[in-house]
């Protein structure tokens, strides 16, 4: 990219010139020129290690740059530390929700800088100010309906989501950076935080957006701008682009089908686990279906109503769930993950962090954890049989670390979640449940994750995938149930669309499903889903 | 102006010793250096201080304290936490004293001392995994009943234990090493077979890293710290045992005062409060660290009130050195 011209300079909100960064003696950013106007959102995109988070580091004052420039409005800012970014103008918004859940929405929104007056001398909090301060933001951003008294946790995860934008706002942000904003939402829900986006964008706040949906890129972004190995690979006017294209740049030799083909059509295989009125107070009602050999089977529906918790029930993993169910023609009834794992049942749960990976664990520990039993001789464990085995796994799924004896936590998200799906590979289940597979996972991974799963369903497993993703799930699943109110509403052959999933999930266009549940999701505007 | 242009200074032997210190086993190489720093400054500062007698009393002095951090050390990586260890220990003691006077046969009365041990270890155990409440506050609870019931039983005075074959247990010697000492090695030796190379100590590990995820990967999680809870209320017994037969008499009270040693000791071997990261070995470089201070101040005729100002200086300094680490590895 060559450099912006003066005209362009004067209108530059943010310009980056050739920034510049190595770790340990290995680039990771080189030279790397950006540029984005007053009220433009720039969707920045790019596969695992390709430079995104260092750049966003760079700008919220995290790491230093080797070498460029940054300048804000024209004046050259120097960003050693956070403290400079947000004087700058600056604000990032990491992809995990961090908030306060016991203070209520207006002190969360005030706590960087809480409004005190002085009485003789002691500091005394004026709540006054915090609120109107708060109702102030909320109502800027279209807010009305969140009332600022209440307590932080109570809200909803697409509503915690927005107060953090409303907090980083406090002050004169000028430049918001969002880090996978929508990782944590279900579809319906991202949608209010769009609409908060929107209303941004026409105050003039510059918006970079990082995000592995291409339809919320495409449905958001002025400009799409790709990294690949720490250069800029692509810029694109959204308007002018298409999906392919984007993809083409992201991934470069590796450009190519996201999703690997469907099940041969032909005799369906034996059916191995039907499960008969599976029921959970609150979330389920009365849930009948089976899965068979070979099959790659979906579960889908909006948050809240009842397919994220499919998975889970069967595991053995909700207390409350109530089902008569047969494995492989045995009766089954877990009481216990335990339980489940011993009678041939894996999975892979959403929340990877929380729910999946023992972070100070090595990744030959975390490989092997669920069936350690298997590398046991005499009372000890293994650890040369154990390191073969991960060693292995590692090959097979282009695993990139450093090996066997790594700790987990410093692998990128696609490469733990191929952790997360090889332990249960080491077994060797009948079935497997897969939560948000690649939720968090860059396009690269998710490829070779997608291929995987299919290879494991060719190669006779079971697969139940539990996905608030539809694009996802239509592009992967044999068969898919859609569930709506706790019931299952529908079931789709493997060549529905993603907007079909949705069109059920969402019931009609003017009721939406699973009102009145943890929240309440909007009906989805179906926007140009990326049809990769 | 140019904007946030920095070199890369830190030479590579720099960076090289950083990753060094960074690994895990690094830890405990430090306390080792630390531990053998103070060996030489008081044998420097005292001719009688390597003696043999005086490092043998050394060891006996800190065995039973060992016992107790020893099996504190896995449930604190578990993510539990037992303070009600050394009140078990004091009334393990007293359980003996008192069946003995009833003319019960001492071994039969260390037997079921280890069993009140158990039981209360798993109270402990039950109501924190059961009822999911605070491991701290339930077991400052238990301490403080426990360490009342040893009181009402004795009516807080010491009762003698003189029986030649159980007073062994505290003064014998087995190839010239005093009982109490090789006990303790052997119980540490076992730990760490157990943490390092079983399915258990793979599950200790998982449980206090991350016990939710551990729990949907199969990983029996109440069962591991019901385990660790019950163990930790043996060692105590074990400890008060030993103690007993060490002093000739039970103190309702004896060991209680080293509750803040052993957690002390657990922490500044490298042991995450938090769960996760430990090292048994740790805990016993670190109990050795705190028992030659102990012993070097005294004879150095340092004041027993110096020594607790001491000993907390040398656990804060560890502990941030600790961090300083592992801040430079991230």
């Amino acid at each position: 990219m060559s450099s912006p011209d003066r005209g362009a300079v004067a209108s530059a909100r943010l310009l980056i010139e050739a920034v510049s960064k190595a770790f340990g003696g290995v680039p990771v950013l080189r030279e790397v020129d950006l540029e984005a106007g007053p009220g433009e959102i720039v969707a920045l995109l790019g596969a695992n290690g390709a430079g995104k988070s260092t750049l966003m580091k760079i700008l919220s004052g995290i790491y230093a740059a080797d070498a460029g420039r940054i300048l804000v409005d024209g004046k050259a800012v120097s960003i050693r530390s956070p403290q400079d970014a947000i004087a700058a103008g600056i604000r990032l918004l990491p992809q995990e929700i961090s908030v306060h859940p016991d203070l209520t929405v207006a002190e969360n929104i005030a706590i960087a800088a809480l409004p005190s007056r002085r009485r003789l001398g002691v500091p005394f909090l004026s709540r006054r100010e915090i609120a109107a301060q708060a109702r102030a933001l909320l109502d800027r951003l279209g807010l009305s309906e969140i009332a600022a008294d209440r307590r932080m946790g109570s809200l909803g995860l697409p509503q915690q989501r927005i107060v953090e934008i409303a907090r980083a706002l406090v002050g004169k942000a000028r430049i918001l950076i969002m880090d996978e904003p929508t990782a944590a939402l279900a579809e319906a829900e991202a949608e209010a935080l769009f609409r908060v986006l929107d209303q941004l964008k026409a105050e003039g706040v510059t918006i970079l957006y990082i995000s592995h949906y291409l339809d919320e890129v495409f449905r958001l972004s002025d400009r799409v701008v790709v990294l690949r190995d720490g250069r800029i690979a692509g810029s694109f006017r959204t308007a002018e682009t298409s999906p392919d294209e984007v993809l083409t740049a992201m991934l470069g030799a590796m450009a190519g089908e996201l999703f690997p083909r469907k099940a041969a059509p032909g005799r369906p295989g034996d059916v191995v686990l039907a499960v008969d009125a599976l029921s959970l107070p609150g979330w389920i009602a009365d849930a009948s279906f089976v899965l068979r050999r070979g099959e790659i089977l979906g579960a889908f529906g909006l948050l809240g109503a009842g397919a994220e918790k499919v998975g889970r029930a069967l595991y053995g993993a909700e207390p409350g769930a109530r089902f008569a169910a047969r494995l492989a023609g045995r009766p089954f009834k877990p009481a216990s993950p335990r339980e489940a794992i011993a009678a041939g049942f894996g999975f892979v749960a959403a929340e990877r962090k929380r729910e999946g990976l023992v972070a100070g664990l090595t990744v030959r520990e975390n490989t092997t954890l669920p069936f350690l039993g298997r590398f046991v001789r005499s009372g000890f464990v293994e650890r040369r049989h154990e390191s073969e085995v991960t060693s292995n796994w590692i090959r097979t799924l282009s695993v990139r670390t450093s090996g066997p004896e790594q700790e987990i936590r410093f692998l990128s998200g696609g490469n733990q979640q191929k952790i997360c799906l090889a332990r249960w590979l080491v077994g060797d289940p009948k079935v497997l449940v897969l939560e948000e597979p690649t939720r968090g996972v860059d396009l690269g991974a998710r490829r070779e994750i997608y291929a995987e799963i299919r290879r494991l369903a060719d190669a006779g497993l079971a697969v139940l995938l539990v996905s608030g993703d539809a694009e996802e799930t239509a592009g992967l699943c044999d068969r898919t149930l859609v569930f709506r109110e706790g019931r299952i509403a529908a079931e789709f052959g493997g060549e529905t669309g993603p907007r079909d999933l949705l069109r059920m999930a969402a019931g009609h266009d003017d009721a939406p499903a699973a009102a009145g549940r943890r929240s309440a999701p909007q009906p989805p505007s179906l926007q140009t889903g990326a049809p990769l | 102006m140019q904007a946030s242009i920095t070199t890369s200074p830190a030479a590579p032997r720099g960076r090289r010793l950083l990753a060094q210190l960074g690994r895990p086993a690094a830890g405990l190489v430090v306390l080792l250096v630390f531990y053998i720093l103070i060996v030489a400054a008081f044998s420097l500062l005292s001719p009688y201080f390597l003696s043999l007698g005086n490092l043998s009393t050394i060891g006996t002095n800190m065995a039973f304290i060992g016992l107790m951090a020893a099996a504190g050390t896995p449930l604190i990586i578990a993510g539990g936490l037992d303070l009600s260890v050394a009140a078990v220990a004091g009334l393990a003691g007293v359980v003996v004293a008192l069946l003995a006077a009833l003319g019960l046969n001492i071994w039969v009365a260390c037997l079921a001392a280890l069993g009140a041990g158990a039981l209360l270890g798993a109270v402990n155990g039950l109501i924190v995994t059961r009822l999911g409440l605070n491991a701290f506050i339930v077991t400052l609870a238990t301490m403080s009943i426990v360490s009342g019931l040893a009181m009402v039983l004795t009516g807080g005075l010491s009762q003698p234990l003189f029986i030649p074959a159980f007073n062994w247990l505290g003064s014998g010697r087995v190839f010239g090493i005093p009982f109490p000492v090789l006990l303790t090695f052997l119980v540490f030796l076992a730990f760490w077979v157990v943490l390092a190379r079983t399915p258990f100590g793979r599950h200790v590990f998982a449980t206090g890293g991350n016990p939710e995820a551990s729990a949907l990967l199969g990983v029996p999680v109440r069962r591991v710290q019901m385990t660790l809870y019950v163990l930790s209320g043996l060692s105590g017994a074990m400890a008060g045992i030993i103690l007993a037969a060490m002093l000739g008499a039970a103190a309702p009270n004896a060991a209680g005062q080293h509750l803040l040693t052993i957690v002390a000791a657990i922490i500044l071997g490298g042991t995450s409060l938090f769960g996760g990261r430990g090292s048994i070995w740790g805990t016993l470089v670190a109990v050795l660290i705190l028992g030659t201070l102990a012993n070097g101040l005294t004879l150095l005729n340092v004041s027993s009130f110096w020594q607790d100002v001491t000993r907390g200086a040398v656990l804060l300094l560890a502990v941030g050195l600790d961090q300083l680490r592992v801040r430079l590895k991230a």
